[in-house]
């Protein structure tokens, strides 16, 4: 008991308290703007399922991951394909996306099976795996997730694994080079076609236009999220709407903020109140808590980190480590793109801010991945 | 271990970088361009809305208001009141349900159709919808009663144009009508709206709209994202209300030369021949400017025009009224000296003018005999005219009658001043003649004639009329300009003008014709001139112009009637009626 309290991260667990409490504060704020009772209250249900969360993850810190990933890592993984498949066919159908399972997103359950099987995987076999063979190992068994995502269709949450994923192989050094090469000619990709659109977007001729966007695999809204992206006030009334107001929201914040609970532009429903709750809440935040405010909690997912850093290199084991670094690139690869669509940086993609956005399937899945890098924390240093 | 440390601290290291990435461009958006985006914010969700100015009333020389601005009550809807969640039409749904209610509630037809509800929705949803304009006292008292049961709907104030003596003056006052202010803000980033406010269309409400109207204010409110009202805003700049107009304007006098006017199609002006301030003007026939808006159409499409003031934009021959003229014109290039010529040689009038294969007839067939210029003024005598005019030639004609004002807007404060025709086409000998007695192609308009008579009134003085009463504290009115004539030679047509009223053509200008011999005489001397204008096909309009009294003239007029007579038998009687009604008759002489 003593060793639990001694080497639980109390930084980490602290940074993340602090996070859910701004998720609370600014739920609460966005839902004040509200006229369902339902959105008004979210922030209660919001600190509830907090409470239960941290309880999980006080919990499953006392296990030895290395247990929990023997015996769970398979069938928590086979388990979430299969609700995967099942959402499919039985999700609540919402705005042209099957992505709810009675009261639960299967797909942000998925994010910690894929990173609890790719640690499983890759902490045990890493040695006979860490060629090329490693690597389609992982392909085979990212991609059934990701199509499966992909399907519902949720690009975000598809999209993001893939970062975990070689964050995960880059460390395990699992045919690095060629991950490397990957990387390199994926940025080339993505930089094309931000550059085909780009070049779209100033053509005159209509036929040309449509010409150019026919070469690209993308969807129309996924089109249009691209076009706003290249050339944000090209549609500002249409889909460049929700950046425009999300910026217009976060600039007129200035340094100090208007004060918690006084943020114009929610009020007034420029920032749409659909959005301001979960995807855009940072624009709330950053509008009501000035730069101030929006720099604590850049610093607080900072002080998460540096401590799961801190946790992974005490640990002894690569299953461990694998698990922090796979939980750390998880939660960064959501807090940066959410924020950085917030301000024009990136596309915009519908990805929570952990903690902070209200969601609740995504707060628990947060919440328990904290436990296992706890649980990394507490048994870690113990050699097997 | 595969997983080096490494490793992790680089990633660590990524981490760090991406977190200050997010955190420059945070301070950059938050902290540097703090005011760009809030100006963003605080463009997009302010409308600016106009208040109008109350308008200025409009007073005639003694203070009798003419024009008025009378507090109406109108009913007008909240639409942020009714705002629902979901689409457009919940909205409109809703109001038109309420609508539908409070129409059966006020007891007033539901004439607001759900298509403007929709369309003010769309196009200014941050100002409150009038759906009942002008409601009487029982619906207002309803409305009352009700308030509570419709919070979205309440009345507002609101100023409607009024003319309290009706239809007098018309043409001077003119009209207005409701529209948007031309203010032109430069600002193109905030949404403007203006409620509709009253505009000058016609008269002097037309011609003194900005100095009636004031400035509009100017309230800011916040708007949501569907355009909404959020609260009832800040005054930016409160209303200038207009400035009283006052009117040179006698409504005592006005009142009879309409009077006067009433039975016959016409106009007539009245001028102070001292400074050119007008007294009266009118023209016939006339409308009511409070009943313009319901009878536009009807009023636009009446034959007989009614909305024309004909006293500074009705084009007439002026027929032998310009006989003085003409006479000063030969007076002038007299003096001058190179025109062998004098006010005393007579001229025999043989009762016809031959000139070529033209011939002129006098009025009196058989001739009025050996006439000086002043007898000729009295017998109006055309022969006399022509033949002097044929003497003159036509550039001597046309330099005198450009030195009165014919041929050019005199200048008055007042909108459609037709400014006449001098000129002709191809001239002949004959065409001289004409327009020596105001025949052929000259073209002038009554107000033109009054400032030519106030002219001869005050020897020679040529002012611009006006209607915008000076203050004591202006600087006196000067003259546009003053005739070279010397004053005994103006004297010589002063006096035949004088002549003709007492012993000439226009003796009715003098004198009303009673009952049997009856004879009631004006109490001061008077002098005008009659005159006749044929313009084809039986047509003839008959004019005159008179002045009075004969020493210190106050009054100088100019009327014509169209379809008369003659000057002498159609007009002169109405111009006796107004003479007699500012300065009084005699006791009948026998």
């Amino acid at each position: 008991m003593m060793r639990y309290l001694l080497r639980f991260n109390w930084l980490l667990a602290l940074c993340a308290a602090a996070l859910t409490v701004l998720g609370v504060v600014f739920i609460g704020s966005a839902g004040a703007a509200r006229s369902v009772a339902a959105l008004q209250t979210a922030w209660r249900s919001h600190a509830v399922t907090a409470i239960g969360g941290f309880a999980l993850m006080f919990m499953l810190a006392a296990l030895d991951y290395r247990k929990l990933l023997d015996w769970a890592a398979l069938p928590y993984f086979v388990l979430s394909l299969i609700l995967l498949v099942a959402v499919l066919f039985l999700g609540s159908r919402i705005y042209g996306g099957r992505r709810w399972l009675w009261f639960f997103q299967p797909s942000e359950v998925a994010k910690l099976a894929t990173i609890l099987i790719l640690a499983q995987v890759f902490g045990r076999f890493g040695d006979r795996l860490c060629g090329f063979r490693g690597f389609l190992v992982a392909v085979a068994l990212l991609v059934p997730p990701i199509l499966l995502i992909l399907a519902e269709p949720d690009l975000g949450t598809a999209l993001v694994l893939v970062p975990t994923a070689v964050a995960m192989l880059l460390v395990a050094r699992i045919w690095a080079k060629g991950i490397l090469v990957l990387i390199l000619v994926g940025t080339l990709a993505a930089g094309t076609v931000l550059g085909v659109v780009k070049a779209a977007g100033q053509c005159t001729d209509p036929d040309r236009q449509a010409r150019f966007y026919a070469y690209l695999p993308l969807k129309p809204h996924q089109l249009a999220r691209l076009k706003t992206f290249v050339d944000p006030d090209a549609d500002p009334y249409g889909s460049g709407w929700n950046l425009r107001q999300a910026k217009i929201s976060i600039g007129s914040g200035s340094l100090s903020g208007k004060g918690i609970g006084r943020g114009e532009a929610k009020f007034l429903g420029y920032l749409p109140p659909s959005v301001s709750m979960n995807d855009f809440i940072f624009a709330v935040l950053a509008e009501e808590a000035g730069f101030i405010g929006a720099a604590a909690t850049l610093l607080l997912f900072l002080g998460m980190f540096a401590s799961s850093t801190y946790t992974a290199l005490r640990c002894m084991d690569d299953r461990g480590r694998l698990v922090v670094v796979g939980v750390m690139t998880l939660l960064f690869s959501h807090a940066y793109i959410n924020i950085a669509m917030s301000i024009g940086l990136m596309p915009i993609t519908g990805l929570p801010l952990p903690f902070i956005s209200a969601g609740k399937t995504f707060l628990m899945v947060t919440c328990a991945a904290l436990g296992l890098v706890q649980s990394v924390a507490v048994h870690g240093r113990l050699e097997s | 271990m595969r997983v080096s440390a490494a490793a992790i601290l680089a990633l660590l290291v990524f981490f760090t970088l991406g977190l200050a990435v997010l955190g420059t461009s945070l301070y950059h958006v938050q902290v540097n361009d703090v005011a760009r985006f809030r100006k963003s914010l605080e463009n997009q969700a302010t409308r600016r809305i106009s208040i109008p100015g109350r308008r200025g009333r409009i007073l005639d020389r003694d203070g009798h208001v003419l024009a008025d601005s009378r507090p109406v009550h109108d009913v007008v809807c909240r639409l942020e009141s009714f705002q629902r969640a979901g689409g457009w039409s919940n909205t409109v749904n809703a109001i038109d349900a309420e609508l539908t209610r409070l129409a059966a509630v006020l007891r007033l037809p539901r004439t607001f159709t759900r298509e403007r509800i929709a369309r003010h929705l769309r196009e200014s949803s941050a100002l409150p919808m009038t759906v009942w304009r002008d409601i009487d006292d029982g619906a207002l008292a309803r409305l009352a009663e009700r308030t509570a049961d419709f919070p979205g709907f309440s009345d507002a104030l609101r100023a409607e144009r009024i003319y309290p003596f009706g239809g007098i003056a018309a043409h001077v006052i003119g009209y207005t009508g409701r529209s948007r202010p031309d203010t032109d803000t430069g600002d193109t980033v905030v949404h403007y709206f203006e409620e509709l406010e009253v505009k000058g269309r016609s008269g002097v409400e037309s011609y003194y709209d900005s100095f009636l109207a004031g400035a509009p204010g100017e309230r800011r409110v916040r708007v949501d994202a569907r355009g909404f009202r959020q609260d009832e805003g800040t005054v930016e700049r409160e209303p200038e209300h207009g400035p009283d107009l006052r009117l040179t304007i006698d409504l005592d006098l006005q009142h009879e030369l309409e009077e006067s006017l009433a039975d016959v199609t016409g106009a007539g002006v009245i001028l102070d021949p001292r400074d050119g301030a007008i007294l009266a003007l009118a023209s016939a026939p006339s409308f009511n400017p409070d009943e313009w808006r319901q009878r536009f159409r009807e009023l636009l499409d009446d034959p007989a025009r009614p909305l024309v003031n004909r006293a500074v934009s009705g084009l007439y021959p002026p027929g032998s009224i310009f006989k003085p003229i003409t006479a000063v014109a030969a007076l002038q290039r007299a003096e001058e000296g190179n025109f062998n010529w004098s006010p005393d040689d007579t001229y025999d009038c043989p009762g016809v003018f031959v000139l070529g294969d033209m011939r002129l007839h006098c009025w009196d067939r058989y001739g009025h005999g050996p006439l000086t210029l002043r007898k000729a003024i009295e017998q109006s005598c055309n022969a006399y005219f022509c033949n002097l005019g044929h003497l003159l030639g036509t550039n001597a004609l046309f330099r005198t009658a450009r030195a009165f004002g014919l041929g050019d807007r005199t200048g008055i404060d007042l909108g459609g001043e037709a400014a006449g025709a001098l000129a002709g086409e191809p001239w002949y000998p004959g065409h001289t003649c004409q327009t020596a007695i105001g025949q052929g192609l000259l073209q002038v308009t009554p107000l033109q004639m009054a400032v030519v008579c106030a002219a001869f009134a005050n020897g020679g003085k040529i002012f611009r009329p006006y209607l915008h009463l000076r203050e004591p504290h202006d600087p006196p009115v000067r003259p546009v300009r003053t005739l070279i004539c010397e004053p005994e030679d103006l004297e010589i047509v002063r006096a035949g003008m004088r002549d003709v009223v007492e012993t000439g053509t226009g003796r009715r200008i003098r004198t009303r014709y009673g009952e049997g011999r009856a004879r009631f005489h004006l109490k001061v001397s008077c002098a005008g001139k009659t005159g006749t204008a044929e313009r084809g096909h039986g047509r003839k309009d008959a004019w005159i112009i008179a002045f009075a009294p004969y020493d210190q003239p106050t009054i100088a007029m100019a009327m014509v009637v169209e379809h008369g007579e003659s000057g002498g038998k159609t007009t002169a009687p109405r111009a006796n009626r107004v003479l007699a009604h500012v300065f009084g008759e005699e006791e009948p002489a026998s």
